[in-house]
């Protein structure tokens, strides 16, 4: 009894899942039109083994996340590097802030036809407005925990005689990594999102997004379906090893 | 010998490690344009191996004097001189213990005890002995690896203080090291600061609100005055180490101080 309790407890995530899919085969049993908008399970099933069979399904999936990662590291380094030096420095603040404040509030959405007309519609532009999703928030978020770095530690290291790189080391980065940390969530969302987003846009390479359009021009539901679930479970399992990733570099924190 | 010649061997002797001289000091703040004289004329001398405290009413710049000697603050008019030499920045021979313990929250108590040895000359293993050495001396063995928040007050204190001691400083400064603790917890540590003191006999200077363990730790106690801040009157606490907290003269400085402290209240407000 015990055991089943515990493993209820466990499995309570799947619980409103298991319910919609239900509800959704019920839906897909009411008609023939009702099963073009709510593929059958059994067609899903199918269409999963004939993508994991061809290979289509692997190609897609990792040009996705090849492109989130390469963008997610260009991003979120110059992310850092951007919101420390305008955290540290106010010529830098000065000269950077209002015009990094002014694209920001640009969606990504709107850059597209520019970019791609300066950079073409290859893997390079899609990579670029990847890398400047990611790059918004973690620049914030940088500037924000670079920002609020008490005094008093400092002062520590002062008495310590800290050289400037050891007061980076050892008190700012890690005073700042809470937030640096929370930009790096909010970042790799963006990314995937974008990642995806961008190729509806241009759509030329492999990629999820490429994925379910072509399976859309060719009234392959159950492919559409497939792809949504594929980037809603991807981008959870990525968000779910930051989150246990930055767990671990925060373990200091009293999370009372 | 030459006069030249002995006389210079006089000044080298005359300058023990760990001597204080602080002459004619005035610290001044501005605070919205105006400035505001924060100390007056401070005039110390402090021996080696001596403990000082310092005792005065809130405002009277006791902080101010220590954040000053440590080097924290290098703008002031006079001179503080340690062995001779003019304190103008922060130094890994002077340490200091804060009233709020300030570990680096990120850092294990040894990781932070560690980190006051960075700049410090010696080798890893060295390093490494010398950190658990001091862990042991202020009892917190078993707690290497706890962080700050895990620590209670008295605990994250006694890390500062092994922290602030490892470095085998000429001079350590101590801001109301036990002002933000229980009674129970201020006794326990007043006594181990007291043994520590006694074991390495480091010059120390302590701010304090608390007129007994002025006398229970000082050889000298310094009064200061506030508005400006200046030093009043200095008691001599002629007393052997380790000291009963109920002896009869210890009780007689506390009265002693206690009226001088109030007494100045009475005074001001008199003039009011």
């Amino acid at each position: 009894m015990n055991s089943l309790v515990h493993l209820l407890r466990r499995g309570r995530g799947l619980l409103l899942p298991m319910v919609l899919i239900g509800l959704w085969e019920i839906a897909s049993r009411q008609g023939t039109a009702q099963a073009y908008a709510f593929v059958p399970l059994e067609v899903i099933g199918q269409g999963l083994v004939e993508l994991i069979d061809s290979g289509a399904l692997l190609i897609s999936t990792l040009a996705s996340l090849q492109r989130t990662c390469i963008g997610l590291l260009l991003g979120v380094t110059l992310g850092i590097a951007v919101g420390a030096s305008m955290a540290m420095s106010t010529v830098v603040e000065r000269v950077i802030g209002p015009l990094y404040h002014m694209m920001r509030q640009v969606p990504i959405l709107g850059l597209i036809p520019l970019i791609a007309l300066w950079f073409g519609s290859g893997e390079g532009a899609k990579i670029l407005i990847v890398s400047l999703a990611a790059f918004y928030p973690m620049t914030l978020n940088t500037f924000e925990g670079f920002s609020h770095i008490e005094p008093r530690y400092r002062e520590v290291g002062r008495v310590f005689e800290f050289g400037p790189v050891q007061q980076l080391t050892q008190v700012l980065l890690p005073s700042a990594l809470p937030s640096i940390a929370n930009g790096a969530l909010h970042a790799l969302a963006f990314a995937w999102v974008s990642s995806v987003g961008v190729e509806l846009f241009l759509s030329t390479g492999a990629g999820l997004g490429n994925l379910m359009m072509n399976a859309e021009a060719g009234s392959r539901m159950e492919v559409v379906v497939i792809g949504v679930l594929c980037i809603g479970l991807l981008g959870y399992a990525m968000n779910q090893l930051f989150t246990r990733l930055s767990q671990h570099l925060l373990r200091w924190r009293d999370t009372r | 010998m030459n006069a030249s010649l002995k006389q210079h061997w006089l000044d080298q002797t005359t300058h023990l490690p760990g001597s204080l001289d602080i002459r004619g000091l005035g610290k001044q703040y501005a605070i919205e344009g105006k400035p505001l004289t924060v100390l007056q004329d401070i005039n110390l001398s402090v021996k080696p191996g001596e403990f000082v405290s310092i005792v005065g009413a809130s405002g009277c710049g006791k902080s101010s004097l220590l954040r000053l000697i440590v080097g924290l603050e290098a703008q002031y008019s006079g001179d503080i001189l340690l062995d001779g030499k003019r304190i103008d920045s922060t130094s890994l021979e002077r340490g200091i213990v804060f009233q709020d313990h300030r570990l680096f929250p990120w850092k294990t108590v040894e990781q932070n005890i560690a980190v006051a040895l960075k700049n410090h000359p010696l080798t890893k293993k060295e390093k490494t002995r010398l950190v658990a050495e001091h862990i042991q001396l202020v009892n917190l063995q078993g707690f290497e690896n706890a962080y700050p928040h895990q620590l209670s007050g008295g605990m994250a204190q006694r890390a500062a203080i092994a922290r602030a001691l490892i470095n085998k400083p000429k001079i350590l400064l101590l801001d109301e090291p036990f002002g933000a603790l229980d009674a129970l917890t201020r006794v326990h540590l007043q006594r181990e600061l007291q043994r520590l003191w006694v074991q390495q006999r480091s010059t120390m200077i302590m701010v304090t609100h608390d007129v007994e363990e002025a006398l229970y730790l000082g050889d000298r106690v310094i009064v200061m005055d506030a508005r400006p801040g200046r030093i009043k009157h200095e008691i001599h606490v002629n007393l052997p180490h380790p000291r009963e907290r109920h002896s009869p003269r210890l009780q007689k400085l506390k009265d002693e101080l206690l009226t001088e402290l109030v007494g100045s209240d009475h005074v001001e407000v008199a003039h009011v």
